[in-house]
């Protein structure tokens, strides 16, 4: 099992930054930081999310020369409190070693010290885990400890305004392999260097109906390596006009929407493992198959959905793109809105609820039983929350398609900046940018104040069971 | 299934005296608040019990209406607005009520809460505060 580190790109650039000074000259001094993890846990990998840096302040840093760095008890004994109190994973040591360069490795002093100091965490705390990075000027290397063992990190994630990806083998960047002659016409816009990431990244999507279907050709054809597709619905006649690929056959005989594109896919040959996940992404196992991914592509149409897909990329470190269109009018007052949306949420960003993406009165709802909904209903003041929203398939793949141009961006930068949200009105043929949250909460338990941020597993459960999720399912 | 902020929340209002209590049944959460005091007349009573729902995903959900123990009458006969499925929760027979916000005063999600959404129940037994009932 390999292990990873996931960071946002405020910490990550931060981190840089405050160590720049390290490597300015030959007599520069080593630096370096305490961070706090929670963690993240696959069959294949084990990602430690930093949730925060403890910055050192003055007397934290109790020797620090051209070859050494040691920080005070005292810093470390804080960081440690801290780690019990907020029920996090463990201790990360940064430090810089400011004569390596296109390398970085730990140095005889590092091997030698280490281990007495996790030796001592754990004798405090037996559940304690640490990691160590050293940073070189353009490479880092990492460690990590568990009780006694110690292995070789391999990746860090940087998730933020972009999605990077370095190496912790203390190895400098390789050049990116040659793509496939199939993507040559997308080098363009998704390089070589992006190209390889997308095809060694887990891409999520949820809900492989309208905007989900069209989500997976996109991701496909851009040379995506392996996407997670979950969704619990089986075909219908009335979906025929917007999922893509699904047949008269695959409705008359009721197919999992997932498994006609995963068939679809596989028949294309392009390299793409879809791994089909025919459940509620509201039951927290099958939520708990996005841990594996590094992008969450929501092609949701419900609120319910949006707040646990929320919630999962704050404690889990995980950006999201979330997708909408609306069909909005009646057959008496006419066409009055057909608008096209993408979204993008990270740790660093507002949550779609802040952003005014998603209504509270829609998720209230959504979140009763079923029975109170019933009852709700029968009052005759909920109708609206229930209606058949329409959709065609036109103007689904004009959210797919946006949203698959600012995933692009994310691996290889072409906009200034990503708003928040973009909305696209096919009425007055106008795109709208949303750069500010339009109904922020400064208390967002979501968001803002979210405390189980970067928490992982070590974090409050996700999602639902299987009978309460699959009570908030459409009757 | 209860929220733990509507866990929190009811704990926070007991300490404060209120007779409050939070239960699940059927897997959705009630909170249910004891002897709120209302005037009489026009109600036949001087206090009822109440009775609100709250959605698994509170504090991001809004609240919203309100159950009424039954019977309780009002004028010398039935509220016009009690006028939900008469439902038995907990051993009770509740009646639910078209109480909104309205839409110059909507939830606020971050500063409304339990207690202020009690409050705003007990503007029904008042007639004050929402105009919207249908």
């Amino acid at each position: 099992m390999g292990t990873n580190l996931r960071i946002t790109d405020r910490h990550w650039d931060t981190l840089r930054k405050r160590c720049a000074a390290s490597f300015r000259s030959w007599t520069s001094k080593e630096t370096g930081a305490i961070a706090l993890f929670g963690r993240s846990v696959t069959e294949s990998s084990r990602d430690l999310l930093v949730s925060e840096i403890l910055w050192p302040g003055p007397g934290d840093i109790k020797e620090a020369g051209t070859g050494n760095l040691v920080f005070d008890g005292s810093y470390i004994r804080r960081a440690h409190m801290l780690v019990r109190e907020r029920r996090l994973a463990g201790l990360l040591f940064i430090h810089t070693h400011p004569h390596q360069d296109e390398t970085a490795s730990f140095s005889p002093y590092d091997d030698s010290e280490e281990p007495e100091l996790v030796a001592n965490l754990c004798e405090i705390e037996p559940q304690t885990t640490v990691a160590s990075i050293v940073l070189s000027k353009h490479a880092q290397f990492g460690r990590y400890y568990e009780g006694e063992t110690c292995e070789p990190m391999q990746r860090i994630f940087v998730v933020g305004e972009t999605l990077r990806e370095l190496s912790l083998t203390g190895t400098a960047p390789q050049p990116p392999p040659s793509p496939a002659s199939i993507f040559d016409r997308g080098r363009a816009l998704t390089g070589n260097g992006a190209l390889a990431r997308l095809a060694g990244m887990t891409v999520g999507v949820v809900g492989a109906s309208g905007t989900g279907s069209l989500m997976v050709e996109f991701l496909v054809r851009a040379g995506c390596g392996r996407i997670v597709l979950i969704d619990s619905d089986l075909v219908k006649d009335v979906n025929l006009n917007r999922i893509l690929h699904a047949s008269v056959w695959d409705a008359e005989t009721r197919q999992p929407k997932v498994e006609v594109l995963r068939r679809e896919v596989t028949w294309k040959g392009l390299r793409c493992e879809v791994r089909s996940i025919k459940g509620s992404i509201l039951d927290e196992r099958v939520l708990a198959e996005l841990k594996t991914c590094q992008l969450v592509i929501g092609c949701v149409d419900r609120a319910l959905p949006r707040e646990v897909l929320c919630k999962l990329s704050q404690q889990y470190l995980l950006p999201y793109l979330d997708l909408g269109t609306e069909i909005g009018g009646t057959e008496e007052s006419g066409i009055a809105s057909v608008d096209s949306r993408v979204s993008y949420v990270t740790p660093d960003r507002p949550c779609l609820f802040c952003m005014g993406v998603v209504d509270s009165r829609q998720l209230s709802f959504e979140s009763l039983s079923r029975e109170e909904r019933k009852r709700r209903l029968a009052l005759g003041y909920s109708d609206d929350l229930v209606m058949t929203q329409p959709a065609v398939m036109d103007l689904n793949a004009r959210a797919s398609s946006m949203a698959m141009m600012w995933a692009r961006h994310l691996l290889q930068p072409f906009m200034a900046s990503l708003p928040l949200a973009v909305y696209e009105n096919l009425i007055t043929l106008t795109t709208r940018s949303i750069s500010s949250p339009r109904a922020a909460t400064q208390n967002c338990s979501i968001c803002a104040a979210n405390r189980y941020r970067g928490l992982g597993d070590m974090g409050p459960r996700l999602g639902y069971d299987e009978l309460t999720a699959a009570s908030f399912m459409d009757d | 299934m209860i929220p733990q902020a509507a866990a929190d929340e009811v704990a926070a209002l007991k300490r404060r005296g209120a007779r409050v209590d939070i239960f699940d049944e059927n897997q959705q959460c009630y909170i249910k608040a004891d002897a709120v005091e209302i005037p009489s007349p026009p109600w036949a009573a001087t206090a009822t019990d109440i009775m609100i729902a709250i959605p698994a995903t509170y504090e991001n959900a809004e609240l919203d209406g309100f159950y009424v123990a039954v019977p309780l009458g009002w004028n010398g006969a039935a509220h016009p607005r009690i006028n939900g499925t008469a439902i038995t929760i907990n051993g009770r027979q509740w009646q639910g009520i078209s109480w909104h916000y309205p839409d110059g005063r909507k939830w606020m999600r971050g500063a409304d809460n339990i207690d202020s959404h009690l409050t705003h129940c007990r503007g029904f037994f008042l007639h004050r505060g929402a105009t919207n009932g249908y």
